[in-house]
């Protein structure tokens, strides 16, 4: 109180000149409504400045919290994944069909075939086959071709197969006949038909089948079984349509198998069974191993574990003499708390391990057989579970403990014995992979004999793969950019490094590379770089810096900037907003004082 | 054919009791598995761990160590000199260490994919040795020395049966048969010392095409105490008194047989030199006859004490060296148990005996000094044992007897070691450095990139009775993001390692072809250095208060907002019109004293009093207003706490 009077009394005089000349000139002038000076815009204009550098600030801290994003090409992810869904991917085949001792017309056969052909095949969703067929009619030593120019026909050489090449009873001869004939540098399937006495339908284990017709045989006839075997065993692979396992590949991200064999001795006590990999490695393995060569890149290991018991129990049959461990119980055989089958330090990375495991039953439990649901004895007495491997129960020669020898002195699983596992290993791997292991093909139109390569795999099967490969590989290489591309669209605060961006693009040249090779039908290099764009993808999907979402989120930001930006701004704010009433207060003031001047004057 | 494809892997078990001075019992287990390159280069394997073998190809290991431990092995009581203590006494916690057969530039990169590999093996967290600073590479004074070291320890690791069972996993027979059985968790985790060692040599490398293999020894060091309840009852008076015990008591378990795989399978009962010579004296004592000396026939009758069953072989060390006793081997073979017979060792004390391990030259120890969280100093001091003076004065005789102490340390980068500072006491009398330190090494730390290293061989004279080293260091500062979550707890220094190479810690016993054998007593005459660990130290750094940041932001944000605020409110001032209305407002004042006042002036004035213009609908505003104020605010607070909720 004392103060205000103090500055009251000092100020007055100081005030009283600054005061605008009382009105005692005019009595109706009053100092609240009117005002005979212009309003300052000084006060006004500091103010406003001052709110618009703050506002000029805004842009600047913006820039300056904002956080790194690599720039995906998010369009051409969205391109891919459309252009792979709408157009379906195509491959390229070349059928070629040889007829010798027919007499007709090439062109009449060839539509009725591909009338066949058309029935037949059913579309796949992701990827389907464009295919092109020519048909030779050999009459020795000039043949009828249709079409005339198609390379495919042309490589053939008239007259070099004859149909006393088919008299003999020796399929693999035949078929080593046909691919010194047909071996040109195209990749064709052919199907070769013959007139002869006894009727015999085969598939090689290359690229070609033959079949020998009786005199009788209609040509429609054999255009619905050359049709049939074209699509479902050359182009299908002679497996069942729509079976979900077509869809998987047991292949790592990184485009590598790990086939971990383990023998597993039950219980040590009674018997230590040993066994010769190396031979086995040697020989049955390694030729599978090359034959799978362009789908994926395989590796084998193996150890022997000891005290590993069965996580489930077996009941003891006495019509078979045996212990049976039945087929619903069969999901607990593998006990992953004993069985340290392991993932193999060798092989690092994104690699799909498969567990193949022979079973030593203990000296109780002995012999062990499987029991099939329809009640019968499984003849393999093994199984697989698809994406983890299979498992041999193998029963020692007479279950026989021999308690009296000290069980250390190490028996070794016979070399035959051996041989048999290890056909069902490769059995059950053919199943993983979807393949049946029966040498017969019954298809709608007859049976066809399958040739079984000794590689494991024959030619077209692992053609068969490699095509599924490269569009499995490329649908999910899509899909995983797909979802990294909307995740990153999603989080909008979240920091992406160059190298994902880097990888995003690497991968989809690949996948572009692996599209056009599809196309231009080069198997092998497309599925190589499926693979690669496929592992990219999965590369950059989970780099480990998109793992951790970034902690500088928008609450963090505005804890610290708001201690000093809400209080600032509310200053500004309300000063500029106090002087700019105040300006336009006492610019009505003016304006209503010039009136009345006006209107005195 | 088949003997030699069974000779190239195989797989040995063996353990190994000791009675301790402190009514304690060693045990400790032995494993070693061995395999050829033959069949480990393959990749298929018969016996040996394949996850092992596929490690020692990938980062290609020339020898590693990896030792999980827990307590601190007490070298006092529990001896320092003997292979055992000096080769499996480990420092707490965590410690690798790894010599690479790759080119000096890839080291760094294989020992960083190995700490990996290794953390996911043993479900531990190895992979903190990964960045720089915690490892390090000894040039000279580590034993295994050579340029492709690398060596680190994380002393606060905790260790537990998650560490054990992988590690179980190695083994063909795992803890389901064999020795391993009497590897009960409980029992063992409820020690006072519990090391866990894997220790893998592979010779040769596969591309110079030598005759090579892996060997990997994997070993489990426990100090139990005995469950004494029996001997107090019979012996209540006698308090010295040694506990009787079995293997049953100590483990809760028994021995049922052997691992079938194993290829040999032996329990060892150790009597250290001590124990024997006291045994000994004691015995003459008694009868007086004075036999000179005992052999192998007559010791284990002595009536002293008493074994459950008998040996099948009684090893006596063949005493070249050391005057005072030579310690006695008993061998028991597992194989001759079986289930319905199991094995169970036990021993049971029939006089008091009091005995003494030995220890190493000197007994090493290290402390902090100083206070405060600026700077202090780390001291080792070493201790003369008065029980090695016998043989130390042994070569002794010449004036010019020196006594080598190699000192190892690793000290991390925030405790800053001023290496000038080195002051070395020699019978609490200060020396010149020059004088006692023939050789020293040291490689600085860099900040957040390399810890310090210090290597030195001392030489010390015969007749010390103790030494020390200290050394003054200043306290770093991390940044935020380097505290752990722990951080008042305090940091560690890794223990120093203290190594004597004129002394070796080794058993020689008679030769025989069954001590070749076993990989166990072959390991005992192999002449190794003494070494003993000193004490991980415990430094507290200062700790910040981890809100600082956001305190200080706020605080500079308000005084930012503060002189902001104030100097627009300047800038805008209209100090007259204020002054003006101000005065204007007081004459209006509408308080009811001020309205008082009024009425009085006016009445000494005379006047009429004239009531103030619009005081109640000045007041009415006002409320209105405030109303509306607190009306605004207690909706944005709503408005706010719905947004963000």
């Amino acid at each position: 109180m004392p103060e205000i009077s103090d500055s009251d009394s000092s100020k007055l005089p100081d005030n009283a000149s600054k005061v605008p000349p009382q009105p005692q000139s005019q009595p109706d002038f009053d100092p609240k409504l009117m005002r005979e000076t212009k309003p300052g815009l000084k006060r006004l204009f500091l103010t406003l400045t001052v709110l618009f550098s703050f506002l000029l600030g805004f842009p600047f801290l913006w820039k300056s919290v904002e956080i790194y994003r690599s720039p995906l090409p998010f369009r051409e992810i969205d391109s891919l994944l459309t252009q792979l869904r709408s157009d379906t991917l195509l491959f390229p085949l070349h059928f070629h069909a040889l007829f010798i001792g027919f007499d007709s017309d090439p062109d009449r056969i060839r539509l009725s075939i591909l009338s066949e052909i058309t029935k037949v095949t059913s579309q796949n969703p992701k990827c389907s086959n464009n295919y092109t067929l020519s048909v030779t009619v050999d009459f020795g030593p000039r043949c009828l071709r249709f079409p005339i120019s198609s390379p495919h026909s042309i490589s053939y050489q008239c007259g070099s197969i004859t149909a006393t090449d088919f008299v003999q009873n020796d399929d693999v001869a035949v078929d080593e006949k046909l691919e010194s004939v047909f071996s040109g540098k195209t990749k064709e399937y052919s199907v070769v038909v013959v007139k002869g006495e006894s009727e015999k339908a085969v598939v090689g284990k290359y690229r070609h089948a033959w079949m020998v017709v009786g005199g009788g045989w209609e040509m429609e006839i054999a255009a619905v079984k050359v049709a049939e075997v074209l699509v479902k065993v050359f182009v299908n692979g002679g497996r069942e349509e729509g079976s979900i396992r077509n869809e998987f590949m047991p292949v790592g991200a990184d485009g590598k198998i790990v086939l971990s064999f383990n023998l597993l001795n039950a219980d040590p006590r009674d018997w230590v069974y040993d066994w010769d990999f190396r031979k086995i490695d040697d020989g049955l393995l390694a030729t599978m191993i090359d034959a799978l060569g362009p789908v994926a890149n395989i590796s084998v290991e193996s150890q022997v574990l000891y005290h590993t018991p069965k996580a489930s129990f077996s009941y003891w049959n006495q019509k078979l003499e045996s212990h049976v461990f039945s087929n619903k119980d069969l999901p607990f055989f593998v006990n992953s708390n004993e069985w340290h089958l392991d993932t193999s330090i060798a092989a690092g990375g994104r690699s799909k391990i498969l567990q193949f495991v022979v079973y030593v039953p203990s000296a109780k439990e002995c012999p062990l057989l499987l029991q099939l649901p329809n009640g019968e004895i499984s003849k393999t007495n093994g199984f697989i579970s698809p994406m983890w491997g299979g498992v041999i129960v193998w029963n020692p020669q007479g279950c026989l403990k021999d308690s009296e020898n000290k069980p250390t002195a190490g028996h070794r699983i016979p070399m035959q014995d051996l041989e048999n596992m290890f056909e069902v290993f490769i059995g059950q791997f053919r199943q993983i992979f979807g393949f049946k292991s029966v040498n017969v093909y019954a298809g709608a139109s007859g049976v066809w004999n399958l040739l079984p390569s000794e590689r494991g795999f024959t030619v077209w099967e692992v053609d068969v793969l490699s095509r599924q490969h490269t569009c499995f590989n490329l649908h999910s290489c899509a899909t995983t950019l797909g979802s990294l591309s909307r995740l990153v669209q999603s989080l909008p605060r979240m920091i992406i490094m160059d190298e994902i961006g880097k990888q995003v693009k690497l991968s989809l040249e690949a996948a572009k590379l692996a599209q056009s090779n599809a196309s231009s039908g080069v198997y092998e290099s497309s599925a190589a770089s499926s693979r690669k764009a496929r592992s990219l993808a999965e590369d950059s999907f989970f780099h480990p810096s998109i793992m951790s979402v970034s902690y500088y989120s928008f609450e963090h930001c505005f804890a610290v900037y708001s201690p000093f930006f809400l209080p600032v701004s509310m200053h500004i704010g309300l000063a500029a907003l106090r002087e700019l009433r105040r300006y336009k207060k006492e610019k009505a003031k003016y304006l209503a004082w010039k009136a009345k001047s006006n209107t005195a004057s | 054919m088949k003997k030699a494809k069974k000779q190239e892997e195989e797989f040995n078990e063996e353990l190994l009791l000791k009675p301790l001075p402190d009514r304690k019992v060693l045990a400790h287990f032995h494993f070693r598995s061995s395999a050829s390159l033959s069949t480990s280069n393959g990749g298929h394997h018969h016996l040996f761990p394949k996850a092992i073998s596929q490690l020692v190809q990938k980062f290609r290991v020339k020898e590693m160590e990896l030792s999980f431990t827990q307590g601190r092995w007490n070298y006092e009581s529990w001896g320092g000199f003997d292979p055992i203590p000096s080769s499996n006494a480990k420092p707490p916690g965590v410690e690798l260490w790894a010599v690479f057969d790759v080119p000096q530039h890839q080291i760094d990169a294989s020992w960083q994919n190995l700490t990996h590999t290794l953390s996911g093996l043993f479900c531990a967290s190895i992979n903190f040795l990964e960045s720089t600073t915690t490892y390090s590479a000894p040039e000279w004074s580590f034993p295994p020395a050579s340029g492709n070291l690398r060596y680190g320890t994380l002393p606060r690791e905790a260790v537990c049966t998650e560490n054990l069972t992988p590690w179980l996993k190695l083994l063909p027979c795992r803890d389901k048969a064999g020795i391993a059985v009497l590897l009960d968790r409980p029992s063992i985790y409820r020690g006072f010392y519990h090391s866990q060692r894997l220790h893998l040599t592979s010779t040769g490398s596969g591309s110079e095409g030598m005759v090579s293999g892996i060997i990997l020894e994997q070993t489990l060091t426990v100090v139990l105490q005995p469950n004494s309840q029996r001997a107090g009852m019979a012996y209540a008076s006698e308090r010295h008194i040694q506990p009787s015990w079995s293997l049953t008591s100590i483990f809760g378990k028994q021995v049922s047989g052997t691992c079938v795989l194993a290829k040999s399978s032996n329990v060892y009962l150790l009597l250290d030199r001590g124990l024997v010579a006291e045994l000994e004296h004691l015995h003459k004592e008694n009868e007086k006859s004075a036999e000179n000396g005992f052999t192998s026939q007559n010791f284990w009758t002595k009536p002293s004490f008493e074994l459950s069953a008998d040996p099948d072989r009684i090893f006596i060390e063949e005493n070249s060296l050391h005057s005072k006793g030579s310690s006695v081997l008993y061998k028991f073979q597992v194989e001759k148990y079986s289930e319905s017979e199991p094995f169970d060792l036990s021993l049971t004390w029939k006089i008091p005996v009091v005995w003494l391990s030995q220890q190493a030259p000197l007994h090493a120890s290290r402390f902090l000094m100083g206070s405060g969280n600026e700077r202090g100093a780390i001291a080792i001091s070493l201790k003369s044992t008065q029980l090695s003076e016998g043989f130390m004065g042994a070569n002794a005789d010449d004036e010019r007897c020196d006594l080598q102490v190699n000192v190892f340390q690793v000290v991390p980068w925030y405790v800053k070691v001023y290496f000038h500072s080195l002051q070395v006491f020699v019978n609490q009398q200060p020396k010149a450095i020059s004088d006692i330190i023939e050789k020293i090494h040291v490689s600085p730390s860099k900040d957040k990139v390399s810890p310090g290293v210090m290597e030195m061989v001392l030489k010390l004279p015969c007749k010390v009775n103790s030494a020390a080293l200290t050394i003054e260091f200043d306290k770093g500062f991390l940044h935020i993001d380097e505290y752990p979550p722990d951080a008042n707890q305090g940091f560690d220094i890794p223990s120093a390692i203290i190594s004597f190479p004129n002394f070796h810690a080794s058993m020689i016993f008679l030769k025989d072809d069954s001590v070749n054998k076993s990989p166990l007593l072959s390991k005992f005459q192999e002449k190794s250095p003494v070494m003993s660990y000193t004490e991980a130290l415990l430094v507290p750094l200062t700790t910040p208060d981890f809100s600082m940041p956001y305190n200080v932001i706020t605080i500079t944000c308000t005084v930012f907002a503060l002189y902001f605020g104030s100097l627009l409110n300047v800038l805008r001032r209209r100090v007259a019109e204020e002054e003006r209305f101000l005065k204007e407002k007081a004459a209006k004042k509408t308080g009811r004293l001020s309205l008082l006042l009024s009425k009085l002036s006016a009445k000494l004035r005379g006047r009429q009093w004239e009531p103030p213009s619009s005081p109640p609908a000045s007041s009415s505003f006002i409320n209105a207003k405030l109303v509306f104020k607190v009306i605004l605010v207690a909706g944005l607070a709503v408005g706010w706490q719905y947004f963000f909720s």
